[in-house]
């Protein structure tokens, strides 16, 4: 019966999770039992394998490549809701409580107290002396921390933008640099299709990894349809291989404009004729979209495509 | 300096992704690695990363501090690999040995024809481990991760995992002893 026990003990023996007793009492009963002090060697055995098998590292490409795609949810995240809609839903839901009436017009009072003091009040905007603003920064995002000026003071937090220019070659690492940044987090629009044009001018040189992969994670997850069919366009343009390929089928079978799925159907056709295979997975998936895309142009290049498989 | 974990937590609290971003890239590739090891699919995996930080990102607003980040982190990690496994349980079959996924998991840059000798062997024995591991259940499998690939102790694993720690030792000996047997007899 001990003896079952101390077997039963070794794993956690060599795990060091033992009671300072039971260590002893294990160490004892080893010192004077061969069956127990074999079986402790093997499992030492044993462990040490599972050693070697743990000093493996993950592929830097594979984890640049779900972190742009985490980077991308994030960003979507932070656009679909900003500070402000979260004020503005806070009050709104505070303020149209029935209870809620009554805190919201002292709340509006306290405003407009505070409003009038701060265009009255000749100290108004008199921040800290000691500090001093470039006319280059700009000042936003500002939240009172305290707000009620009854005692002559207020307190809030603010950041402070510098604007800063640039010129540069469009191949300048530096340069695609702050447009790969601006594609990923810029809010409009409008920028990160401008940014995607100017990486894309960049013909002359094959993109690095991290454009490549910020184009892809803009092709899969921007809320904006013509930001993502242009970073799409820019990947059609690269050497077709493996993710873009991925990045295609996914496209393909997630997005929800039709134009978009027109063109990664067609990038898809391009990238097969440069010998890109498609596998058993990426089959079934394009067997699957053939029965439900509702565009006729898309499950007819779909269905040209599988012909060859 | 570098900030602390609770520092981070508390900038992503008031809204600043890049702190957040800092927070998760401290710890994932630890989850990058266990959801590979657990799931043995390179997609399926990317999957599992997505939805453990995304589940992060949509809690840490009200996390407590009661706990470490890692632990709480663990934890989610932990659930979201299990309760994948049993959704996926019958299409998925654990297979490190699969080109397609073993790719992605290396010890060295290079093909497995240029590596030398005990490295080509420890591939073999990890592809065996890979496969004998999936013949595990969920909380066998993963509670023999957490202790043998990443060392913590029955303790925390217990807390990252929501049982007792008697529950950890159960787990941790039947998934020794199945490895043991599985692996002896593939030799």
């Amino acid at each position: 019966m001990e003896h079952t026990k101390f077997k039963d003990q070794i794993q956690f023996y060599l795990y060091n999770e033992l009671s300072m007793k039971d260590k002893n009492m294990f160490e004892n009963h080893i010192s004077t039992c061969k069956e127990c002090e074999q079986e402790l060697i093997e499992y030492k055995k044993l462990f040490e394998e599972f050693n070697k098998d743990n000093k493996q590292t993950i592929d830097p490409q594979f984890l640049n490549e779900v972190r742009s795609e985490l980077r991308g949810y994030l960003r979507a995240q932070r656009n679909k809701s900003t500070n402000s809609n979260y004020f503005l839903n806070s009050l709104s839901r505070v303020l149209f409580r029935p209870i809620g009436f009554a805190l919201g017009g002292i709340i509006l009072l306290v405003l407009g107290g505070f409003i009038s003091y701060l265009i009255f009040n000749p100290l108004t905007g008199k921040i800290d002396n000691n500090l001093q603003y470039p006319e280059k920064l700009k000042i936003q995002n500002i939240n009172f921390i305290d707000s009620d000026p009854s005692d002559g003071e207020v307190e809030f937090t603010f950041e402070t933008v510098q604007s800063d220019r640039m010129k540069g070659n469009v191949n300048d690492t530096e340069l695609q640099k702050i447009l790969t940044y601006a594609v990923l987090n810029e809010q409009n629009p409008g920028t990160r299709l401008n940014s995607i044009n100017v990486i894309n001018a960049n013909q002359t040189q094959k993109p690095d990894d991290e454009i490549k992969s910020t184009l892809i994670t803009v092709a899969k997850f921007d809320n904006n349809p013509g930001v993502r069919i242009e970073a799409l366009k820019s990947l059609n343009k690269l050497p077709a291989d493996e993710e873009i390929k991925n990045t295609l089928i996914y496209v393909l079978l997630n997005d929800t404009s039709a134009g978009i799925r027109i063109e990664a159907i067609n990038g898809l056709v391009d990238a097969s004729k440069t010998g890109i295979s498609l596998n058993q997975k990426d089959l079934t998936s394009l067997r699957e979209k053939i029965q439900r895309d509702d565009n006729n142009y898309v499950r007819f290049q779909v269905k040209n495509i599988m012909k060859e498989y | 300096m570098q900030l602390s974990d609770n520092e981070l937590i508390i900038k992503t609290q008031n809204g600043e992704v890049l702190a957040f971003e800092e927070l998760i890239y401290r710890y994932d590739k630890m989850v990058l690695r266990i959801a590979l090891k657990y799931i043995g699919d390179s997609d399926d995996a990317k999957d599992i990363y997505q939805e453990v930080f995304i589940r992060v990102y949509k809690n840490i607003g009200s996390f407590q501090f009661k706990s470490e980040f890692s632990t709480w982190l663990f934890r989610i990690a932990t659930n979201v690999c299990i309760s994948f496994k049993r959704k996926h349980r019958k299409s998925n079959q654990f297979s490190l040995d699969d080109e397609n996924n073993s790719e992605y998991v290396s010890l060295l840059p290079g093909s497995n024809e240029s590596l030398p000798d005990s490295i080509t062997e420890n591939k073999e024995f990890e592809n065996k481990v890979g496969e004998a591991l999936s013949n595990l259940s969920p909380n066998q499998r993963m509670s023999f991760l957490l202790k043998h690939y990443e060392g913590y102790k029955i303790r925390e694993i217990a807390e990252m995992m929501s049982c007792k720690e008697g529950t950890i030792k159960k787990y941790l000996f039947e998934a020794v002893r199945k490895l043991r047997v599985q692996l002896a007899g593939a030799d």
